[in-house]
């Protein structure tokens, strides 16, 4: 199962208008690991997820998940073969409960009633429960999204994409400004989830989180994927660091 | 002056199934349709003809109003909803104006200006609901039949999906949401009900013209949703009772000539439009707090 | 001939919608907001222009003035009393278009019960047609309006591909940073945005005034065809809003050649569905998926 790749990009690129967002970037995701996607601002991390699931087309190169092309399918087939994402700014339902974000996403079905009767209900509110413990959010369960802290919103997000059963979860900076022992609450779901069988690639800024929680890295810069490897490699290669850390190199 | 009241008691009842319908689409799934009164149209239309031509009765006449509904409301629906909100809003109204211009000119089924005169009395079952009573009971039964059903319909899986996609329609479509489906769909349901009050309206006057379905009427009804508040059961209810009770209130204030009733209403709408979105934008009895407007500045 | 004639009566109108058009693309493509009372601008200014033209036999060029001072100070007031506080808690696209819808209904009901709800047309030489060819008839006022909008469209280009303030109102919705760069109050180049948009819709007022005549309900009309044209030119384009606005006005006047006048309004809309199915982008527009 590990080791298996679940993900692939070929060649993508994306250009907005002369800007090379992604510029000729290949890599897969391989099952039942952490990868983690970082890069200075503006390195095209969003772009790539946004190619990824959909969101964007990209101008040229190929997508597959599973093996199969996934390339041009609109966002929410994608959303429906397993990839799930959260973004940057969240984009929580913010006039809707704790319950409903959680509900809501393990609805996808579009017509006046969701399939599979009784047995699914019961599967979805079992998933909805679970999400909810996982992110100790049990107790906020009928507050709307908008009255929630920081914290908590970005716990939300972590259950919304947790009980919509996507088994490739792309989190865009999800622990962004999280205070330390929210962050080793973070790490810990995220592990768990893992070893649960989910698959993650997680834009992360913070290279302490990184190191510990990621079992690979790729490193975007300026559009181009520059090194892909173990976390010791990447992180203990002074001229990535140079260019991470803003002095780029002659 | 009994008569009176029911007659506006029935009136309040079908413009408030009217407000309830729109609500649907405005309030839970945040389409802004201008064409509302377009479909109630449709809806009286095709129940005074199925009465006239086909001698159908009440229930009928209802159900073939809500077919036809449906099916136009789709054109709107499908080239409209795949693009942004602002194209809906336009649509519509492209919608309402050249709909009032079918109305006005395919005279063989719409009577034209003149409209259709001589609708037959109302028949459910067999029996004549005419009696102004019993026609009250009628309205109120059909209001209290879409109100438990979109009540329902909010509350389920659907409902929530709706809401969903009018918080965030990109984070909907990240978790599998079809959105342009379900706003289709949305659309439908809400442009089939209203026409329920169309043929209630059609065999209350036993005359329809296209008076009756004019952009004001459309924005009256959008007023009634504001007012009463957006996204609530309820609130649109009340807001038809206060819309349809100001020109009777109005009658009653001294030096003010009778011609000018109709435009000062207007006014009165239009100001608490504004007001209410600058001071309280989830409308009299909406959902939301001062609350909101404290966390969103930052 | 009937053709050429419809065709030159369709420039006019062209010319008008294209005035009108542009001014709420310019609102829209810098500040986001669906101006929806734009349409008041147009009535307000028109109607200022009668009451002082015909009513009062004020002399043109003040009447004039007059016209541009009121529609420009309208647009002034919706941004800094209505749009202004509004976003101040909530933008979203909703609460800014029923404010305004509800401004518009205010102002069409006021100017109905000011003065009166009748067709109002200002009188004027310039609009008596002559007979330049057989059975072609043309007004001085076809070529002055259509002198007029190519006038306002090179100078609003000017403007805007020019000077500080006009770049900046192009840069003021994607990119906020760059206007203050230039050392411009973003706050203040919304304003101006507004002012603009709203003065350059005077022309077509009073042209219109001249020739079809103004009823209260204008407003409402304008605002159609505005939207109209800025979707079929593509949404926040100004050079699109422009040709969208003619090729209404053409298409408008080309139906009578085969319908009745019943449906000239229809016809707008025909047109507007055949962009939304066929090509939602319009004419110039980006394409329209979410951000
Ligand atoms: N829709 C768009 N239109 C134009 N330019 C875009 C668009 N989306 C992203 N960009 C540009 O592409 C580049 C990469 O952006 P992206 O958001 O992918 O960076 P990022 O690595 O996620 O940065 P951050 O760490 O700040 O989130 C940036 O220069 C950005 O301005
Ligand atoms: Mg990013």
């Amino acid at each position: 199962m590990t080791g298996e790749i679940l993900f692939q990009a070929d060649n993508i690129s994306k250009t907005f208008g002369g800007l090379k967002a992604v510029d000729n970037v290949s890599f897969a995701l391989r099952a039942g690991i952490i990868t983690a996607l970082v890069g200075p601002n503006g390195a095209g991390k969003t772009t790539l997820f946004n190619a990824m699931t959909g969101h964007l087309v990209p101008d040229r190169g190929a997508v597959t998940f599973l093996g199969e092309s996934i390339l041009g399918l609109p966002h929410w087939k994608v959303a429906r073969l397993g990839i799930g994402r959260t973004f940057q700014d969240l984009k929580l339902f913010s006039h809707m409960t704790v319950l409903e974000n959680v509900t809501t996403a393990t609805e996808s079905g579009s017509w006046l009633w969701q399939t599979g009767g009784r047995a699914a209900q019961v599967e979805r509110s079992a998933r909805i429960e679970r999400a909810l413990d996982a992110t100790q959010l049990q107790r906020r369960r009928d507050t709307r999204a908008v009255d929630l802290s920081y914290a908590e919103r970005k716990f939300l997000s972590i259950a919304r994409i947790m009980a919509s059963g996507a088994r490739l979860w792309l989190l865009d900076e999800p622990a962004s400004g999280l205070d330390r022992s929210s962050y080793d609450r973070f790490l810990t779901v995220l592990r768990n989830e893992v070893r649960a069988g989910v698959t993650i690639c997680i834009i992360e800024h913070n290279l302490d989180i990184v190191q510990s929680i990621s079992d690979r890295i790729a490193f975007l810069d300026q559009g181009r994927l520059l090194a892909e490897g173990e976390p010791k490699t990447i992180l203990s290669d002074p001229a990535l660091a140079a260019i991470y850390f803003g002095e780029r190199a002659p | 002056m009994a008569t009176y009241i029911i007659n506006l008691a029935i009136l309040i009842g079908i413009n408030a199934i009217l407000a309830v319908t729109l609500n649907f689409i405005l309030g839970y799934a945040g389409i802004f349709s201008l064409a509302h009164a377009i479909f109630f149209g449709i809806g009286a239309y095709t129940a005074a003809v199925a009465a006239m031509k086909f001698g159908a009765d009440f229930a009928a006449a209802t159900a073939a109003g809500m077919l036809v509904s449906g099916v136009i409301s789709l054109a709107l629906a499908l080239p409209a909803l795949r693009v942004r909100g602002e194209y809906f809003v336009a649509a519509s109204l492209g919608l309402q104006m050249l709909a009032l211009t079918v109305f006005s000119e395919w005279k063989s089924v719409t009577g034209g200006i003149g409209g259709l005169i001589g609708i037959p009395p109302p028949r459910l079952f067999g029996f004549d609901v005419s009696d102004p009573v019993l026609f009250l009971a009628l309205t109120l039964a059909c209001l209290g039949v879409i109100l438990i059903a979109i009540r329902a319909l909010v509350r389920s899986s659907f409902g929530r999906s709706l809401k969903a996609i009018r918080d965030d329609e990109t984070a909907a479509s990240a978790l599998g949401k079809n959105v342009a489906l379900l706003k289709t769909l949305a659309v439908m349901v809400s442009s089939s009900f209203a026409a329920v009050a169309g043929s209630l309206f059609a065999f209350f006057l036993s005359f329809i013209n296209v008076e009756s379905f004019v952009l004001e009427v459309s924005v009256q009804v959008i007023a009634m949703v504001i007012i009463g508040g957006t996204g609530t059961l309820l609130g649109p209810v009340i807001g038809a009772a206060i819309v349809l009770l100001l020109p009777a209130l109005l009658t009653y204030l001294p030096y003010l000539p009778p011609t000018e009733i109709g435009s000062i209403q207007q006014m009165i709408y239009g100001l608490a439009m504004v007001l209410l979105m600058i001071f309280r934008p989830s409308g009299l009895w909406g959902y939301g707090s001062s609350q909101d407007r404290k966390r969103a500045a930052p | 001939m009937v053709f050429l004639q419809l065709f030159l009566n369709g420039l006019q109108l062209g010319a008008i919608y294209a005035l009108t058009a542009v001014g709420f693309s310019l609102i829209f493509g810098s500040t986001k907001i669906f101006h929806v009372a734009h349409g008041s601008a147009f009535a307000i200014s028109g109607y200022i222009y009668w009451w002082l033209a015909s009513q009062l036999d004020v002399a043109w060029p003040v009447a004039t003035l007059a016209a541009v001072l009121a529609a420009a100070a309208f647009g002034l007031l919706m941004e800094r009393f209505i749009y202004r506080p509004i976003q101040r808690h909530e933008a979203s696209f909703f609460t800014v278009f029923i404010a305004a819808f509800g401004v518009s209904l205010v102002i069409q009901n006021l100017i109905g019960s000011v003065a009166g709800r009748g067709m109002e047309t200002v009188t004027t030489p310039l609009s008596r047609s002559v007979e330049i060819m057989d059975g072609l008839f043309v007004a001085p006022i076809s070529a002055i309006s259509i002198g007029v909008a190519i006038l306002v469209f090179t100078a609003l280009s000017y403007f805007l591909g020019r000077t500080h303030v006009g770049i900046a109102m192009r840069a003021l919705s994607e990119n906020p940073d760059l206007v203050r760069v230039f050392g411009l109050d973003p706050g203040r180049v919304a304003q101006w945005a507004f002012v603009i948009g709203s003065a350059v819709v005077v022309p077509g007022a009073i042209f219109t005034a001249m020739t079809a005549g103004l009823n209260p309900a204008i407003g409402t009309h304008v605002m159609l065809v505005s939207l109209a044209a800025t979707i079929v030119g593509g949404i926040g384009s100004v050079r699109g809003a422009a040709c969208g606005g003619m090729l209404l006005g053409l298409a408008e006047n080309l139906a009578y050649w085969k319908l009745d006048p019943q449906w000239s309004e229809a016809v707008t809309f025909v047109v507007l569905f055949a962009f939304i199915i066929f090509r939602p982008s319009g004419f110039f527009g980006t394409p329209t998926a979410a951000r």
